[in-house]
């Protein structure tokens, strides 16, 4: 059986197993070091403590999509990022969840160290932020305002110069 | 995007506290601020400051040095590292930010390292923004109610004005926020003579000191530090009055000096350099005259400079020169000595190959008078400038590697000076089109930022002529005039919002914006710059001069 049709078991931190192909799983640098410093997925299950069942399913679900995409290059950093929010069609569907799940698959591909996924779940957000008003991001996101009117107009009149370009 | 609600029950229950208000939970506020940093690190600069109005969380996040910083590299040293010629390693394919790399520390202005504290990059992005936008405020500090004769000398070094006088002696402004005279003293010394030229040290090896040499009328010289600390003025040399003449122009990298005068005399001095300890307040020692030159084909306006490096002492003159088949163009000497004094090489180099066309094979009258080209046909400006009689320049200004002039007929002109171990040379010359009127004074930066100022004030332009014109992506802009932008002075203190436009270089024409009250106002042809202002010398109607500070922070 080579490599990549190997099974792994994982499980969620509601204690659910979930098993799936290690080139899936792999997708997770999380997973695939974890496997890599046990040599081989064994039997037990590798547990995902901070994820639970309906998210990890869903993550899953993207890393079965993207598994032949190629490996991610250990050297890019922040920077080199392209600073483009397009996203390709079928991870913009994949994204059409609720704010909730949204932010859990975000938490989840940090924690599972899925680079591609967690990019896409920020670019997601920044196209949630994009052309509204601050009022209206707020809205959105269910942000406190904090500041006194002065407070807030002193910061507009500070930022008026970036505003067009 | 809508928000349901959702099944609690499938989720985990490691985080109760989130799962309290499920239909109001801030889950933006609820990610790492790495997270977050992240999501904003996807937004353009006008969404960064939108969201930096939402909270005092956001307000820091969105206004994180790095997210700036990256916003400033894409935005200002990426394109410039492909506009370069020659740097190639900075590629967008890997689009890695050599930040601490050779390349990038050239690329990159140097002062915001230097300085050794956090850069702030929001302000660095800002200046840079308003630099770019012409968006600047506008002070004035007033020099003098009437006219001293000759005018006052000015220069602008590091965020500080000298100024030197007959009258008021030698002064120091802060062009910085608060713009207070930091300093002034009587210029002493035996000499009664008014200034005539000044220079401050270009190399500054004490943060805490900077050197001032000031050039006479009658042929002395004085040396003089600004303390900033104490915030005097230290008067350390007078060099007698000499037979030579007026000093027209003087250039210091301390311990050496260079002044130049009227009849063309150049000469090459060094002081003693003292330790801190041995230091006397009082003064310093008589410096030897290193070397001393006279030339018969250097004629004002000019520029000196000084260069020195382990084994030698480069002493550069360039300078205006009359030819009699296309009128005036521009020359470049450069003596190298050794550092005593003796003299190793003296190279010429001019312009003057590109505009000599033997009257034979002239087709049109020589003196004939080009119109304005509409932008577009400028593509070819090499044949242009071929074709075009040069007016004497009124002004001249030379940073290596960029030698640009001023014309009285509303252009500038652009020389790209090359010096090697080989070879001395000037490019041809670019003109620069985009005023309106007569240029009277330019001033290029090393980094190929130049100003220029026409000669009634009331238009001033900042130019990126960084890497010439060699490449056609930068011919292509020279084509468009692209390369300047006009200066948009607006009053700080109102709320009014920031004037629209993009198209500032084709609306020149029709904006004043500089105080249209002020009647007849003349610019003597002095300009200059530093990384947050430029400064210029005004003079009204009724003899009264100040100086307009332009800032753009």
């Amino acid at each position: 059986m080579s490599e990549g049709e190997q099974k792994v078991k994982l499980l969620s931190s509601d204690q659910v197993e979930i098993e799936t192909e290690r080139k899936v799983a792999e997708r997770s640098m999380l997973i695939k070091n974890m496997i890599e410093d046990l040599g081989a997925p064994g039997e037990e299950p590798i547990p995902i403590m901070n994820v639970s069942e309906a998210v990890l399913r869903k993550v899953l679900e993207w890393c079965q999509h993207h598994k032949n995409d190629p490996a991610p290059t250990q050297d890019d950093d922040a920077d080199s990022r392209k600073k483009t929010t397009d996203i390709e069609d079928w991870d913009q569907k994949f994204m059409q969840v609720d704010q909730e799940m949204l932010f859990e698959i975000i938490l989840a591909a940090n924690y599972m160290d899925i680079k591609a996924l967690l990019d896409v779940g920020c670019k997601t957000v920044a196209n949630m932020i994009k052309g509204k008003s601050p009022e209206e991001i707020r809205k959105t996101f269910n942000i406190q305002n904090d500041f006194t009117p002065e407070e807030e107009d002193q910061i507009r009149r500070e930022n008026e110069w970036a505003e067009d370009r | 995007m809508g928000k349901r609600p959702r099944e609690e029950s499938e989720l985990d229950d490691s985080h109760p506290s989130k799962r309290t208000r499920p239909s109001s939970t801030d889950h933006l506020s609820r990610l790492s601020d790495e997270l977050i940093l992240r999501v904003l690190s996807y937004l353009p600069v006008p969404q960064l400051v939108t969201c930096q109005r939402l909270s005092n969380k956001y307000n820091l996040l969105a206004g994180d040095s790095q997210l700036w910083k990256s916003q400033y590299y894409n935005r200002f040293v990426r394109p410039r590292a492909s506009r370069l010629p020659g740097i190639k390693d900075v590629d967008d394919s890997s689009g890695t930010l050599h930040f601490a790399s050779k390349v990038s520390r050239w690329l990159d202005d140097e002062h915001l390292i230097k300085r050794g504290s956090k850069t702030n990059w929001k302000r660095q992005y800002k200046l840079r923004h308003n630099w770019s936008k012409g968006s600047c405020a506008v002070n004035e500090i007033e020099v003098a109610e009437h006219a001293p004769v000759p005018p006052v000398i000015v220069q602008l070094h590091d965020g500080i004005i000298y100024m030197a006088s007959k009258n008021d002696g030698l002064r120091a402004w802060s062009a910085k926020d608060e713009r207070r005279m930091l300093a002034q003293s009587p210029l002493g010394g035996s000499s009664h003579a008014p200034p005539t030229s000044m220079a401050i040290d270009a190399k500054e090896a004490e943060p805490a000191l900077s050197r001032v040499i000031i050039g006479f009328e009658d042929g002395a010289f004085g040396l003089y530090s600004l303390d900033h600390a104490a915030g005097r003025f230290l008067h350390q040399y007078s060099h007698e009055p000499s037979s030579n003449g007026v000093v027209s122009a003087v250039a210091l990298t301390y311990p050496y000096a260079v002044t130049m005068t009227a009849t063309q005399c150049l000469s090459l001095y060094r002081f003693k350099v003292r330790s801190r300890e041995e230091r006397r307040p009082e003064g310093t020692d008589a410096p030897v005259l290193l070397h001393s030159l006279k030339s018969q084909t250097v004629w004002p306006p000019l520029s000196t400079s000084l260069r020195t490096s382990n084994s030698d002492i480069v002493v550069s003159v360039a300078y205006a020169l009359p030819t009699y088949l296309s009128g005036w163009t521009v020359g470049i000497q450069e003596v190298r000595l050794d550092q005593t004094g003796r003299l190793l090489e003296t190279r010429l180099a001019s312009a003057i190959d590109q505009h000599y066309r033997p009257l034979a094979f002239s087709l049109q009258p020589i003196m004939h008078h080009l119109p304005s080209p509409a932008p577009g046909s400028l593509a070819t400006s090499t044949a242009t400038e071929l074709r075009h009689i040069h007016s004497k320049p009124t002004s001249l200004s030379y940073t290596h590697p960029y030698l640009l002039v001023s014309h009285p007929d509303n252009t500038l002109t652009l020389y790209l000076v090359t010096s090697t171990a080989e070879a001395l040379a000037i490019s041809a010359g670019s003109r620069l089109w985009g005023h309106t009127s007569s240029v009277s004074g330019a001033h290029v930066g090393g980094r190929g930022k130049a100003v220029s100022v026409s000669r009634r004030g009331d238009e001033l332009r900042v130019w990126e002529l960084e890497g010439g014109f060699a490449s056609s992506a930068a011919k292509k802009r020279l084509a468009t005039g692209d390369l300047s932008v006009q200066l948009r002075p607006e009053k700080r203190s109102t709320n009014e919002p920031a004037q629209a436009g993009l198209d500032l270089v084709n609306k020149a024409a029709s904006m004043n914006a500089l105080d249209e009250s002020s009647g007849l106002t003349l610019i003597r042809g002095w300009i200059g710059f530093d990384e947050e202002n430029v400064v210029v010398l005004k003079e009204q109607s009724q003899g009264r001069q100040a100086l307009v500070v332009y800032d753009f922070t």
